[in-house]
């Protein structure tokens, strides 16, 4: 019973917050821009307002193209809940591993990918092409930077590692998760589609991945895919801060109210962070698509050279 | 020893093979006949194969000896001996053969009266049957003659449609590479033997010295490795594996490579048995740049069969990195390590057999319905063949190591014993083993991008060529044949510990513990059914999850958003209303962004050749040619023939002068030479 309860909340926290961080990272970009901005809950609107308009569906794709929202959609859901929000709350009953997370959101992109050429348009074409590069340039660093992380929390479940994480002092005072967690940061700004890797906002087609392999989709289609992806940067963001920033230690209370703080403080921590992606992203320019290799090259010198801080120093 | 039991079942087995060879030349003039007949008797003899592979994996019993054949020759004696390890190899050789003859009988048709089917179904049962041989030969003499066999039967499998030049070029490329490794098992098997005095290959090596195990290790390393096609000797396979009829490339992608792995554990890690650090380490090395450099290759490849070949090499090189972790265990006495290790690879060859020869398979399923193997011009075939192309999709997933397919198991044991394998003190292992781990990973997106381009552009979108628009679904043997494989990838997938306590079983019989300990959980529904050192993965607890998440959505969507209405409508074209299937995005296309960034491996060239109409805007043709550099060849092969070539030119005009005289002057001095020998030793 406490289980369905759990995932319950997991699941309610994840799909209200997720929105609300594009919104957040929004009204700060305008801000930069002296400009009023959409208001903080404008995505929320955007959703229900797709819902319930109808889908076009181009004449070429086939159950691919329609089958593909829903996966995406639920293999962000699925990952989403294999990263608790909150350390007092375990969603499921199997401790989620890193390494089936990776693979799991490989899943939605794999069939995204696909969806963008199902339709025949050049576009969608164009976007899984450099979807797949780009993606492939991150994994080694992704795979290094949590086989690092893992190494230094004795596990690959992410409940472990926050669990050791909160046992450990001041973790970001350590120099390998220093590193780390730069490392990751990129990979989270690569992964969501933000500046400099590719650009949200824009539908110029020497510029967009993300917004081309989608292009085609309409009405619930829609919405599925941008919820999915919000959700698959949340739970990049709910890792990252619960891995590298656990404050649930210093939570001294108990029961409910405990886990009611422990929801607030992971308020914060999001929060913060997503303004933190939101000064990078208004703070650069975006990349000539041939530059991402060096920002992955980057990322993945940080991630190694963590290892072997690590390895040779122990901390 | 009653009837069922697993010897009679196999000598039955043999015997059916033996018959469906047969069978194939009496009826050489009725095609049909002879296909049906070959292939039936070889499904029978899989099945039988199966069972009794099976039954001895899980039985009590060491090994089995049978028909040992003393012949005149002092020490020769050919015996076949099958133990877990021979069985485990026999296993999922059967499971392929049941398949591929289901899907040959099918296939085979659009040869009836073309071709010597007669011959092909020979040569295939009597491939079948050498295979079996080389993984249940009992000593090197044995070994050696059905290992040649087996490289001769496939030889002529290679170059069945010998009119193509490009077969001929590949069964010579694949003959000589493939001569080059046994001559190196040849020089084992001799320094074996004049250690030991003995050709069995499950006595013991206690006799040899270490450095000659050393040499041996380097030898077997080269020798298999050709086989198994590891980079730098990988340079046959992508020639060879395509030029064979597809459902041969199923076998030799999916089996014949694999009896070079169950070299490697046979002689490397079982009969050496001592297994210094280093050896580990090269093995992990060469594992990890075969997969990355294998599944680079493939991206650029646009013929469907030679990109699954390349996919053979990232393969291989994944199966080479989980034995690598096992040596370096083996090495340091962690024992549970090696033995998790090694379970993941001998479940990756597994898995990789499924995989690969269901994607073979429907390789030649699109063959059959298209005549054509280039990507650039097929397209929206899903529409045409939709079962081929959801058996497609589920090999692409699979392989691709996505969950729920079996690929992302085997590949996360590896991960998991690479994790297992960085401890602290020894710096050079831990580097290895985290490039290793960027490599897998790498590999594992690459492959993510090399096969959304293969299904993405053949199947997806709309058609490129008539070959393409005017495609069929094929005969439902062939959709059978490979859906056999795509159910056991997708149960090895949801319940890989059914497979994982097999494979535990053959691992102990080499004497070390279970790892049924490390590696707990429920047996077929539990929460976590796969867990190591309390890592756990459930991939049927994920799909589950999916599944749920889905249903839930339809209903929720439904509430807010009313009924579904759905228009349909033309893919946006931007107003020009000229949208074509040539505007698609193309394979070349679509690799493009990598072939750029590795561009350092690849050494791309282009070349555009514009025939001038009016104005220089608007040309009457285009040719746009691009090509990547071979750098293997170019730089290893070429200068090592270009070396040898010109010391034969010498020899040529120095030794071998043709003058008689001379000749005579050579035997005088060979047999003072001989006589002096004799004297001083």
């Amino acid at each position: 019973m406490i289980n369905v309860i759990y995932i319950l909340v997991q699941i309610m926290v994840i799909i209200l917050v997720a929105p609300l961080v594009n919104g957040i990272i929004n009204k700060v970009k305008a801000f930069t821009q002296k400009r009023k901005g959409a208001p903080l809950l404008q995505m929320y609107f955007d959703l229900y307002k797709l819902l319930k308009k109808n889908a076009v569906v181009s004449e070429v794709s086939s159950w691919i193209f329609k089958a593909t929202p829903y996966i995406v959609f639920s293999t962000a859901l699925a990952v989403a809940l294999l990263v608790p929000v909150t350390t007092l709350i375990v969603p499921t009953g199997f401790p989620g591993d890193i390494i089936m997370l990776v693979y799991v959101l490989a899943l939605g992109r794999f069939f995204m990918t696909l969806a963008g050429l199902d339709t025949g348009s050049t576009f969608g074409g164009m976007g899984s092409s450099r979807e797949v590069m780009i993606s492939a340039l991150l994994e080694p660093s992704l795979l290094v930077a949590v086989f690092t992380v893992g190494l230094v929390s004795k596990s690959t479940s992410v409940y472990k590692m926050m669990e050791a994480m909160k046992n450990a002092d001041v973790p970001l005072a350590q120099p390998v998760l220093i590193m780390v967690f730069f490392a990751i940061l990129i990979i989270i700004i690569a992964e969501t589609s933000r500046i400099p890797v590719d650009d949200p906002a824009t539908h110029l087609e020497l510029t967009m991945v993300h917004e081309a392999m989608i292009l085609e989709y309409s009405g619930r289609h829609l919405a599925l895919m941008e919820l999915g992806a919000a959700i698959k940067q949340l739970v990049f963001i709910t890792l990252l801060v619960n891995v590298f920033i656990p404050l649930d230690q210093y939570i001294g209370m108990t029961g409910i109210s405990a886990v009611i703080i422990s929801l607030l403080v992971y308020l914060v921590k999001v929060i913060l962070v997503s303004i933190l992606i939101a000064v990078a992203e208004v703070s650069t320019v975006k990349f000539r698509l041939f530059s991402v290799p060096n920002l992955a090259a980057f990322s993945f010198i940080l991630s190694f050279l963590g290892f072997l801080q690590y390895s040779v120093f122990g901390r | 020893m009653g009837i069922f039991s697993a010897i009679t079942l196999f000598q039955a087995s043999l015997v059916l093979y033996l018959v469906a060879a047969l069978a194939a030349l009496v009826f050489i003039k009725r095609h049909k006949l002879s296909n049906i007949v070959s292939n039936g008797l070889c499904i029978l003899a899989s099945l039988f194969g199966l069972i009794s592979s099976l039954m001895h994996i899980l039985s009590g019993e060491e090994k089995i000896v049978l028909g040992t054949f003393k012949s005149a020759i002092p020490y020769v004696t050919l015996n076949i001996t099958i133990d877990k390890l021979s069985a485990f190899f026999v296993l999922i050789l059967s499971i392929l053969v049941l398949s591929v003859s289901v899907y040959s009988i099918g296939y085979v048709s659009h040869y009836y009266g073309k071709r010597n089917v007669g011959l092909l179904n020979f040569l295939y049962s009597t491939f079948i049957l050498s295979m079996i041989f080389v993984m249940t030969a009992g000593n090197t003499v044995f070994f050696f003659i059905v290992w040649e066999a087996m490289s001769l039967i496939s030889y002529f499998l290679v170059v069945f449609e010998s009119e193509k030049e490009e077969n001929q070029r590949a069964g010579t490329l694949y003959i000589i590479m493939t001569h080059v490794g046994t001559a190196f098992l040849l020089i084992a098997f001799m320094i074996m033997f004049s250690y030991t005095k003995s050709f069995d290959m499950f006595g013991s090596s206690a006799m040899i010295p270490i450095f000659a195990k050393n040499i041996m290790f380097i030898l077997f390393l080269i020798g298999f490795g050709t086989k198994a096609g590891v980079i730098p000797l990988h340079i046959w396979l992508p020639y060879a594996h395509p030029a064979a009829s597809s459902n041969i490339s199923a076998l030799m992608s999916g089996i014949m490579i694999k009896t070079a792995i169950y070299g490697m554990i046979r002689f490397m890690l079982v009969y050496l048995n001592i297994q210094q650090t280093w050896w580990g380490i090269l093995i992990l090395v060469i594992g990890a740049t075969s997969a990355v450099l294998g599944v680079a290759y493939a991206l650029m490849e646009h013929n469907i069969k030679r990109l699954l070949a390349f996919h053979s090499i990232e393969n291989i090189g994944i199966i080479l990195i989980g034995l690598g972790v096992s040596f370096i265990a083996f090495a340091q006495k962690n024992e549970p390590l090696g033995a998790l290790a090694l379970t993941a690879s001998l479940f990756h060859s597994f898995n990789h057999t499924l995989f690969k020869g269901g994607l073979f398979l429907g390789a030649g399923s699109i063959q059959y319905s298209t005549h054509t193997m280039d990507i650039e011009e097929l397209g929206g075939l899903i529409k045409k063949m939709p079962i081929t192309a959801l058996l497609m999709l589920s090999f692409s997933l699979a392989i691709s190591a996505i969950v729920p397919f079996n690929g992302f198991v085997s590949e996360w044991l590896t991960y998991q014993s690479l994790f297992i394998n960085i401890q602290p003190n020894q710096a050079g292992v831990n580097i290895a083993s985290i490039l290793a781990v960027a490599a897998l990973g790498l590999a594992g997106a690459l492959a993510v991008a090399c096969f959304v381009k293969l299904f993405g552009i053949s199947f997806l979108g709309t058609p490129r060529s008539n070959h393409a628009s005017q495609a069929k679904e094929v005969p439902s043997t062939m959709n059978i044949g490979m859906g056999i494989l795509a159910m056991f990838c997708l149960a090895a997938g949801l319940f890989p510990m059914i497979f994982i306590k097999v494979i535990d079983n053959v691992v102990m019989s080499m004497g070390t513990q279970s790892i049924m300990g490390n590696l707990q959980g429920g047996f077929l529904i539990a929460y976590y059914p796969l867990s190591v050192s309390g890592n756990s993965i459930s991939p049927i607890g994920i799909l589950t999850l999916i599944i749920s998440v889905i249903f839930g959505l339809l209903v929720i969507i439904r509430i807010i958003g009313g009924k579904y209405v759905e228009r349909k409508y033309g893919t946006w074209d931007c107003g020009f209303e000229t949208l074509n299937s040539r505007m698609q995005y193309s394979a070349t296309g679509f690799s493009k962004p990598l072939r750029i960034v590795l561009r350092i491996l690849y050494r791309p060239g282009r070349e555009i050749k514009l025939e001038e109409g009016v104005s220089p805007y608007f040309p009457n043709s285009i040719r746009y040619k691009v090509s990547t550099e071979p750098i293997f060849e170019k730089y290893l092969y070429v200068p090592i023939l270009n070396i040898t070539q010109k010391f034969s030119q010498k020899v040529k005009f120095s030794v071998q002068t043709g003058n008689v005289h001379t000749y005579l002057l050579y035997i005088f001095l060979a047999v003072l030479a001989l006589m002096l020998y004799n004297r001083l030793a």
